[in-house]
């Protein structure tokens, strides 16, 4: 057998979907039974693909490395003779690996059958449905004259009460109210000047949710930009805001640079 | 009311306007015939149409009928200029499909531990080409979410229905791992 990392310069580098994948590829090439893996052999290789693919500047993903260390253990275990177990009773390490090996296989060789069966099928073309104009059927209603005369009555009537009600509602469009965080932080930066503590409730008496929403993120940018701190003494209770000293605001200044 | 020899007309004029799959119940209340006798009736269609020298044939879909082209007019068809391509599934892809025909609904665990590797990427690629979708969510710890086939890919791998799939010899997997004593 040649070493696969002369063999893996030499091919293509092929790209494997997984350490399965490659186990496969390491199965098929050497022409083994899968059901009796001559594991030493396997591993060496195995190995010896990661290494390249290494060498290679390959990222390997993690999925690998745990296969290598699954067939590092069971090699292992095979080295190992085990104590007080009879040899013919003794469970063959290799057992789980293959048996995942070989449902694999099985999803590995059903895949190319739909590859091949896409490939006939896609040279099937198929017609765009008419379009019948066609109405639901409905059964024939039996109604008298004075009867569908009354219910147009009644359906005129509705639709202009319906009408008038809607027109009155429609006096006036709303325009979309516009609140930048942006001009809440000036206009609170504005109050702090002042260099008083304020109620944030008094702050924002009679604006629209959306103010006082927009406000209170104001507030908290305030305070993470280290131009005041925000007191709240109970829960749900009154907010104060507190404008920091000049000099603080340089410390914090000073700091926020680190950062 | 239909007579037994205009009857495979009518369900290809049926067919032809529809364009769509028709279900087969729709199709035996047209012909006005039971379900059993319309089944007969279509099967015996399918021959007639790979057997005659037509360039349309009829397929079955999940239970619904639908005509389309010949494979082997392709190239004829071709010379319209019309045809695109689709691009091709990744090896991935074909094999998450394979692992989802042959058990769904299929948990992303399920497949990830029969593949060894992760299959996010490859999962939503199937969902956007419409060839699987989510099937609810599996009892289970964190009630993940299930997968399954979609009509898309009956038809595009032209299979007329999950009943259809080649068996897998998996039973030789089964027995063995019921033979083994779980650690």
């Amino acid at each position: 057998m040649k070493s696969a990392l002369t063999e893996a310069c030499t091919i293509r580098l092929q790209n494997f979907e997984g350490p399965f994948d490659l186990l496969f590829f390491l199965i098929e090439k050497n022409q083994i039974d899968i059901y009796d893996i001559p594991i030493l052999e396997i591993t060496e290789q195995y190995l010896d693909y990661l290494s390249a693919m290494q060498e290679m500047d390959l990222e390997i993903a993690s999925e690998f490395l745990v296969m290598a260390a699954t067939l590092l253990h069971i090699k292992s275990r095979m080295l190992l003779p085990s104590k007080e177990v009879a040899p013919d009773e003794e469970e063959d390490p290799r057992e789980a690996l293959i048996l995942k090996l070989v449902e694999y296989k099985k999803y590995k060789e059903f895949s190319s059958v739909l590859k091949d069966r896409e490939q006939k099928w896609e040279r099937v073309h198929y017609k765009l449905p008419e379009v019948l104009p066609v109405l639901p059927c409905e059964d024939e209603l039996e109604v008298s004259p004075i009867i569908l005369h009354q219910c147009m009555r009644d359906l005129l009537q509705r639709y202009k009460q319906k009408m008038n009600d809607v027109s009155k509602k429609m006096q006036r469009i709303l325009n979309h109210e516009k609140v930048s965080l942006k001009a809440k932080i000036h206009e609170l930066l504005g109050f702090l000047t002042k260099g008083v503590k304020v109620c944030f409730s008094k702050l924002f008496k009679r604006r629209s949710r959306l103010e006082v929403a927009t406000g209170f993120l104001a507030a908290l940018e305030i305070a993470k930009i280290g131009r005041a701190t925000l007191e709240q003494p109970t829960d749900f209770g009154e907010i104060y805001i507190i404008p920091k000293t000049k000099d603080e605001v340089a410390l914090a200044e000073e700091e926020g640079e680190l950062f | 009311m239909s007579t037994l020899d205009n009857i495979e007309g009518i369900i290809e004029a049926v067919l032809f306007a529809s364009g769509d799959p028709v279900p087969l119940d729709k199709l035996s209340e047209i012909i006005g015939h039971d379900r059993k006798t319309t089944r007969g009736l279509l099967t015996g269609l399918i021959q007639k149409y790979e057997h005659s020298p037509r360039g349309i044939m009829l397929r079955e879909l999940d239970g619904s009928y639908q005509l389309c082209t010949k494979p082997e007019m392709d190239e004829f068809i071709a010379r319209l200029g019309t045809i695109r391509k689709k691009q091709g599934l990744s090896p991935a892809a074909y094999e998450t499909l394979s692992i989802i025909a042959y058990n769904q609904p299929a948990t992303k665990a399920y497949i990830e531990q029969i593949r060894g590797v992760s299959s996010d990427g490859v999962i939503s690629t199937l969902m956007e080409r419409n060839l699987i979708r989510e099937a609810g969510r599996d009892d289970a710890p964190g009630k993940p979410k299930l997968y399954e086939t979609t009509e898309e890919f009956l038809r595009v791998f032209g299979f007329s229905s999950l009943r259809d799939l080649p068996v897998l010899e998996m039973n030789e997997v089964k027995e063995v791992m019921e033979n083994i004593p779980l650690d």
